[in-house]
């Protein structure tokens, strides 16, 4: 690329970053439960997107941004599952940090209010949405202990998430 | 059902947190997703409080996680009332066991002197008894020892006691804590005993427990397995069996005691077996709250001073101990 082009370029990318940023991020926070590691895997989107050879062959730097960010997320995804394996060995040893009641009253309280509206909820749609938000399991492995198709699992834990927000912003709006 | 009639945007935009989180949901969802999120500020705002929430929930502490896990996502409810009829099976075995025990017994029964082993506040003891069976005494404790040739007898006075049973079918490994018995059928288990409650908690193995509070129907035994604790309160007279880690169970060993969900007066009698103050609970509806969590036994200074943060309480700190007093009541 000469110059001129590679300025364009990234006035396109800044463009992009300034229309989409909000949206990037709440994407990857919602495929990695982090918003940390979200911002991390957008920065590094954006610095892929900087040095992309391929332009011409891009229609939309939108669509193209999101699928690098989401295949970013996949890799980090992979390699957190090779950490939590490695955890689950160490864990014995590791130090606990929940013996302060302060930090524990937060957990507690949280807790509480979801439990009470997990209550409200069929036992499959509760059992579907700890399954998968709490426990960490993927739909695929829910869908198998529960014998339920993906589909099912996913209508579960969407009315579970909407049913517990709805709860709890109802708890602290009080 | 309440949870049907939901705000259509929450609604909408679970339905869409649901499909985005699939690695394999394509551009075109994303495409649909972004065209549905810049329609209306309020749906990207609530795609993102959705986030919020099951960010907070994927990243709960362990204790509160598996407490979750145990309530709503393992299809049989575990935290179940065992009552004696449940036993029924267990009684027939007990008594034809109990039959075939006469017959050792009937030999003379050589009985070595008893032995106590005791330890002092914050101090934890191991040692190994003349069996081979290892024990992991807990501060302030004090168990009493007695060897015979049939029977191996362990009385649990005070505190808590972690042991490792070598199992000899001839001579059972009965542990007494007040009421109850514990009998080992090849295990590793913890007792602890705080006043008339008695948990069990078995690590690896099985044990047979039972009670003589509740032989108003006679021989009610419970076998309770690696992975479950046994709670039995005198003044309710029944067992409650829910779920515990071997970790949880003996954390103590490590110096952190642990609680799940057990009343302020437990966990403040067990404290106060570490404790180099003592912690005293003066008003006594405080007894009614529930704690779960982990307590340093290094650092019970900090878990008291941070208390009232979680529990309607005041610490006061005086000459002999530290009093907590309910702070709903007027000054006193």
């Amino acid at each position: 690329m000469s110059a001129v082009t590679l300025s364009v370029h990234v006035a396109d990318i800044e463009k992009l970053f300034r229309e989409h940023n909000r949206a990037l991020i709440a994407f990857l926070q919602c495929r990695l439960n982090s918003f940390s590691d979200a911002q991390e895997v957008a920065q590094e989107a954006y610095l892929r997107m900087l040095t992309m050879d391929n332009r011409e062959e891009v229609d939309s730097l939108r669509g193209y941004l999101f699928k690098v960010a989401g295949n970013l997320a996949i890799d980090r995804l992979r390699k957190r599952k090779v950490r939590s394996d490695f955890a689950v060995v160490q864990s014995q040893d590791e130090p606990v940090d929940e013996h302060r009641p302060d930090h524990h009253a937060m957990a507690v309280e949280q807790v509480a209010g979801v439990r009470q509206a997990l209550r409200e909820l069929p036992a499959k749609t509760s059992q579907a949405f700890v399954m998968h938000v709490i426990e960490g399991r993927d739909f695929s492995h829910v869908a198998q202990t529960m014998k339920l198709s993906e589909r099912m699992v996913r209508y579960h834990v969407a009315n579970a998430l909407a049913h517990c927000r709805a709860y709890v912003d109802e708890k602290e709006g009080a | 059902m309440t949870y049907k009639q939901q705000d259509p945007v929450v609604q909408a935009a679970a339905d869409w947190w649901v499909r985005l989180r699939e690695a394999d949901a394509g551009g075109e969802v994303i495409e649909q997703w972004l065209e549905w999120a810049g329609q209306d500020e309020r749906h990207l705002e609530t795609f993102e409080r959705l986030n919020e929430l099951a960010e907070r929930l994927g990243g709960l502490d362990q204790v509160s996680r598996q407490g979750l896990i145990r309530a709503f996502a393992r299809p049989a409810p575990p935290q179940r009332r065992w009552f004696p009829l449940a036993a029924a099976a267990s009684i027939a075995a007990v008594m034809l066991s109990g039959a075939l025990y006469v017959g050792w017994t009937h030999f003379a029964v050589v009985v070595t002197p008893q032995v106590v082993y005791q330890s002092g506040v914050g101090q934890n003891r191991e040692f190994s008894l003349p069996d081979g069976t290892k024990v992991a005494l807990g501060a302030a404790s004090r168990l009493s020892v007695k060897y015979s040739n049939d029977q191996r007898s362990v009385e649990i006075t005070d505190g808590e006691a972690y042991f490792n049973v070598v199992h000899d079918d001839r001579r059972p490994f009965v542990v007494t804590i007040g009421n109850m018995t514990v009998r080992d059928i090849g295990t590793a288990f913890d007792v602890r005993r705080t006043g008339e409650r008695v948990t069990v908690a078995v690590t690896q193995g099985r044990v047979a427990i039972s009670s003589r509070r509740l032989q108003v129907r006679p021989h009610s035994t419970l076998e309770a397995t690696a992975g479950q604790r046994v709670t039995y309160d005198s003044d309710k007279s029944n067992f409650v069996v829910d779920i515990v880690t071997p970790a949880q169970a003996t954390a103590w060993r490590q110096n952190r005691l642990e609680f799940i969900d057990e009343p302020l007066s437990v966990v403040v009698a067990n404290l106060d077996r570490y404790a180099s103050k003592p912690v005293h609970v003066a008003d006594a509806d405080l007894n009614a709250l529930s704690y779960t969590g982990t307590i340093r036994t290094d650092a019970i200074d900090s878990w008291v001073d941070a208390l009232p943060e979680v529990f309607p309480l005041r610490v006061s700190k005086q000459a002999n101990g530290i009093v907590l007093s309910d702070a709903r009541h007027a000054t006193r």
